[in-house]
């Protein structure tokens, strides 16, 4: 174990010698970092900013008065005075020579080769091949640090015998390919899986010249459990780990800065970008948010997703059984025609939280000064149970993702973070390496269950019902007797008052609720108990929700009730989504933005689809929208941030490109074709303003810093709470699902996605299939509440023992595999006793 | 064998990372070799994912991954067995067995392993089967060592 590490804002600043010049840094870095800090150069292969120190590479060796031999710069920590020579005869040598050792391991003909130069003039583009057998055949080429060291030593032969290990290149993975015969075992993935995300799917095994990395007994990444956050991915420094999806695509032409479109967390990312295409996205490090960290979605499916071959790219106009492609004129006279004279009630508009907020305030402008009606409804409702008024007093809470890495204790609800807001999960490991307590309160195994000093494994659905006992107990200490009774939520009363205690004593406190709680808590109590939490001092909270723009839809007026900034909206006539689902109302006109919560055609005359995607049913008319790279927006994150998402492809308009155009600019047409004043803007940057002088606080410009709503709503009379389960039947827990963008399921859309089958069938824990004589792929037939529902059985070890978990997607768009699951989607959150029954083999 | 069957093999120890290699010898003992279970096992007791578990027995030449043979041959290749021709010795057990030393055949009926002294030199060649040591052999003992049992087919 390294020592401890002296936080940053407490040390001192000290006077050190670096090539006999005087220099300074922080008291406690290493002399890497502290040359660093002073721009001078040491070379290493090993050394990551967020990893502990590992002295592998050895190349960081230096020159330290009064140390014996050649310290290594990356493990030895800088001394008031101390004198370093970071650049020697000696050790030029030196690291000549560690850097041969490298190489006559490492394919490297290309390198040495005396044609180098001919060569990479004569190659006009990168030469594919299954295996490296030198840098012209590599994906890394240009790219890799191995290789610029090279040239940066100038190593021009290798005197050792060149030895090739023969390990077969890794394909069968999804999302990143693997050959560790160019593997230098610098171990910067091994310890970025192990120390910052805490998956351990990567150790060295054996050991001496047979050492390799992967994971146990030879299994596959997928089988290991892998995250597939592409972290390890990020920091090799040769070619042994590459995306699959870029891998051929060179070194980019450059980065742009954006937000990552998958979620609420507003993770920062570099859209890197070849040709005027999206190569491949990288994390960006901002300290702010996910600091050079992100998930499966963000590192990995945007470019899948905004490229897919059935990405819908031009209008079309259903004209008698036939689809037209048409030009935007055409599409937009239809459009505008069936819009005219409509009475209210006979029109819907449904938009997706993915949208920026430029999009969603341009949507709710266009419904109600246009259109002059407030039906206007989304799925982002569906992402906030409990009402919107609950949430829009939640967001007036002081909401921070950093301040989980600073804090003392963490209390986390039914948060398991591999796949869904992963960046969290990173920073609540932070804190634990410098000792914070996690106590989790969750009815299911999750990743931080496992690493928690206390895992309060309630009944499915009592999650709220043990944070607000702790919370009572938090406030009146030990020896408060009980006000809220733990009784029925299947924790003992011992190890409630154990973890009370753990973080009683705790200055700091993060709260984190994850959606999946949300959703199953519908009494409101997780709600009702972060607002009592709101007076203690030191306490930051994170109630999370799918949906990457969902606080924006709220803030903006995307939901009919609410216009932008929390003002009450008049009910007359409203036609909302649920209306429509339960057959209450029947809109003569359907304007889906961004929105497919639909498997089949909605009884309506006239069906308009705007999105990047075609709907999964027949539509009256599309207009095709831009995607996230291809236009400039903003988007607010669950702190309340607004945050700039770049455009890094700029298509003309033509055959194979299409006529793409951004959501507001569709309304704005839309709205000029209507005759109607009031929607015109330039550009995004208009809207945005627009906004900041409509709804208070909301920034004119790409202001990133957390902002907390004045809410003005009432909160609306909760439902009744949670039940303890019935001992003898099974729950159905309806879990809102997270991988959509928009109308499209990403499993659907991004092969790798598909791969991990996360979100698919009756999910079980193996214990209950056995029990039931079903094994995993079965059908199985759900009873509930008068109805029979058969889906395919996935053992899943982390679910809740006596439950049956299905997810909710907030789209269908390429789920039609899951329809017959239909029928479970309208509980919603609700916790309903059922029986499985009578089983036969797909 | 369950979480609670291996916590009763293992009364005493703290179940602290700390303890994961002298657990891991004992499961040894007691089982003959690691399982994947057992490494599922003591991955969700000490807190470590079973990658890290298996990183670190590979590591170490001691731990085996499977079943060992219910015969142990052991052939000693030090200096004075090495001059004396073990190596013509280990050869032949590696033919008549089919396997490669560190394996079993696949009946689980043997296992050879190469060893580095038994300490008696003077006997030189020297091989041990099951506890008992065999001194001064030569490649014509091999078959009676192995109870007169046919070479394997790919051999």
């Amino acid at each position: 174990m390294s020592p401890k590490p002296i936080r940053a804002k407490n040390a001192r600043t000290i006077a050190i010698q670096l090539d006999h010049r005087a220099a300074s840094c922080p008291e406690g870095v290493t002399v890497l970092r502290a040359a660093e800090l002073n721009g001078v150069f040491i070379p290493s292969l090993c050394s990551h900013k967020d990893l502990s120190p590992f002295g592998g590479c050895r190349l960081c060796m230096v020159e330290i008065d009064g140390m014996r031999g050649y310290p290594l710069a990356c493990s030895t920590v800088v001394q008031d005075g101390m004198s370093v020579l970071t650049e020697t005869t000696a050790i030029r040598e030196m690291r000549r020579d560690i850097l041969e050792l490298m190489l006559s391991e490492h394919p490297s003909s290309c390198l040495i080769c005396t044609e180098q130069a001919e060569c990479r003039e004569n190659q006009y583009t990168i030469r594919k091949s299954g295996v490296s057998t030198g840098c012209r055949t590599c994906p890394k080429d240009g790219q890799c640090e191995l290789q610029s060291l090279v040239e940066k030593l100038g190593v021009s032969e290798i005197r050792h015998p060149v030895y090739y290990r023969g390990y077969e290149a890794e394909h069968d993975d999804p999302f990143f390919d693997r050959d560790y015969n160019l593997c230098i075992l610098c171990g910067r993935c091994v310890r970025m899986c192990q120390e910052v995300r805490g998956a351990s799917v990567l150790a060295f095994m054996n050991r001496g010249p047979k050492t390799q990395i992967g994971p146990a007994f030879g299994r596959s990444h997928v089988e290991a459990g892998c995250e597939f956050c592409g972290a390890c991915v990020s920091v090799c420094p040769t070619g042994a780990l590459v995306d699959k999806a870029s891998k051929w695509d060179g070194k980019p032409d450059g980065a742009e800065i954006s937000t990552c479109p998958f979620c609420a967390l507003g993770c920062q990312v570099e859209l890197h970008h070849k040709n005027g295409r999206l190569s491949k996205v990288h994390p960006h490090l901002d300290h702010e948010i996910n600091d050079g960290q992100l998930c499966v979605r963000g590192r990995f499916c945007l470019p899948e997703t905004t490229h897919h071959h059935e990405r819908a790219r031009k209008p079309v106009l259903k004209r008698g059984r036939y689809f037209r492609e048409v030009d935007w004129p055409e599409a937009l006279e239809d459009v505008a025609s069936r819009l005219r004279g409509l009475e209210a009630g006979d029109f819907l508009m449904l938009i997706s939280p993915d949208l920026t907020n430029e999009s969603l305030y341009t949507a709710q402008k266009f419904v109600r000064s246009v259109l002059r009606t407030n039906s206007i409804d989304s799925t982002a409702r569906w992402a906030l149970p409990g009402g919107t008024g609950v949430w829009s007093r939640l967001f007036s809470l002081p909401i921070s993702i950093e301040a989980l890495a600073h804090a003392d204790a963490i209390i986390a609800v039914g948060l398991d973070s591999r796949f869904y807001f992963s960046v969290a999960g990173v920073q609540i490991r932070r804190a634990l390496r410098e000792g914070a307590v996690l106590v989790t309160i969750d009815s299911r195994d999750s990743n931080l269950a496992r690493v928690a000093d206390h895992w309060l494994r309630s009944a499915p659905g009592m999650e709220g019902r043990v944070l607000r006992a702790m919370v009572e107990r938090l406030f009146s200490g030990d020896a408060g007797a009980a006000p809220h009774a733990a009784a029925g939520c299947g924790i003992e009363e011992v190890s409630l008052a154990k973890a009370v205690r753990s973080i009683a004593s705790c200055r700091s406190l993060a709260v984190v609720v994850s959606p999946s709680a949300f959703a199953v808590d519908p009494g409101g109590e997780l709600a009702e108990a972060l607002f009592r939490l709101e007076g203690r001092e030191q306490t930051t909270f994170l109630p999370l929700m799918h949906g990457t723009n969902t606080r924006g839809a709220l803030e903006l007026g995307a939901l009919g009730e609410l216009l932008p900034g929390f003002e009450k909206a008049d009910d007359a006539a409203r036609v909302s989504l649920a209306d429509v689902l339960e057959g209450r109302a029947r809109p003569k006109v359907l304007y889906l933005v961004g929105e497919a919560p639909f498997f089949e055609r909605p009884p309506c005359e006239y069906v308009i689809a705007q999105d990047i995607y075609l709907p999964p049913f027949e539509v009256d008319a599309f207009l095709p929208a831009a995607s996230f790279v291809e236009a400039e927006g903003t988007l607010t994150n669950v702190e309340g941030r607004v945050q700039r998402s770049a455009a890094v492809e700029h298509l003309p308009d033509g055959a194979r490109t299409g006529r793409v155009r951004p959501d507001w600019m569709i309304f704005s047409m839309l709205a000029e074709t209507l005759s109607a004043d009031g929607l015109h803007f330039a550009n995004a940057g208009e809207v945005l303003c627009e906004i900041s002088r409509r709804v208070a606080g909301f920034p004119a410009s790409g202001d990133r810093r957390p902002r907390r709503t004045s809410p003005t709503v009432d909160i609306l009379p909760r439902g009744a709470g949670a039940h303890p389960p019935a001992d003898s039947a099974r729950r159905l827990i309806a879990e809102p699902g997270g991988f959509r963008h928009r109308g499209i399921d990403l499993s659907h859309v991004v092969e790798g996605l598909s791969e991990l089958r996360l979100e698919e069938g009756l999910r079980l824990h193996p214990d209950d299939l056995e029990e039931l004589g079903v094994k995993d792929g079965d059908r199985i037939v759900v009873h509930v509440d008068g109805m029979n529902v058969t889906g395919t059985a996935r053992a899943d070890a982390d679910c809740a023992p006596r439950s049956v978990t299905v997810h909710r997607p907030h789209a269908y768009g390429g789920l039609a595999h899951r329809q017959g699951l239909q029928c479970l989607y309208r509980f919603d959150g609700r916790l309903l006793n059922v029986t499985v029954s009578g089983h036969r083999n797909s | 064998m369950s979480l609670a069957a291996l916590r009763a093999d293992f009364e005493g120890f703290e179940g602290t990372p700390a303890d994961l290699i002298p657990v891991l010898q004992r499961i040894q003992v007691l089982h003959g070799f690691i399982s994947k279970d057992s490494v599922h096992l003591i991955s969700r007791w000490l807190k470590i994912s079973e990658n890290e578990i298996y990183g670190v027995a590979t590591f170490f030449a001691q731990f085996r991954f499977k079943r060992p043979g219910d015969h142990v041959i052991k052939v000693c290749l030090g200096t004075a067995c090495h001059v004396r021709g073990g190596e013509q010795i280990l050869d032949v057990f590696r033919r008549r067995l089919g396997i490669q030393p560190g394996e079993a055949t696949p009946d689980g009926m043997y296992q050879l392993e190469r060893v580095a002294c038994l300490g008696c030199c003077a006997l030189a060649p020297v091989l041990s089967l099951d506890d008992k040591v065999h001194g001064q052999t030569s490649v014509l003992q091999v078959r009676d060592l192995l109870g007169g049992r046919e070479p394997s087919e790919d051999s």
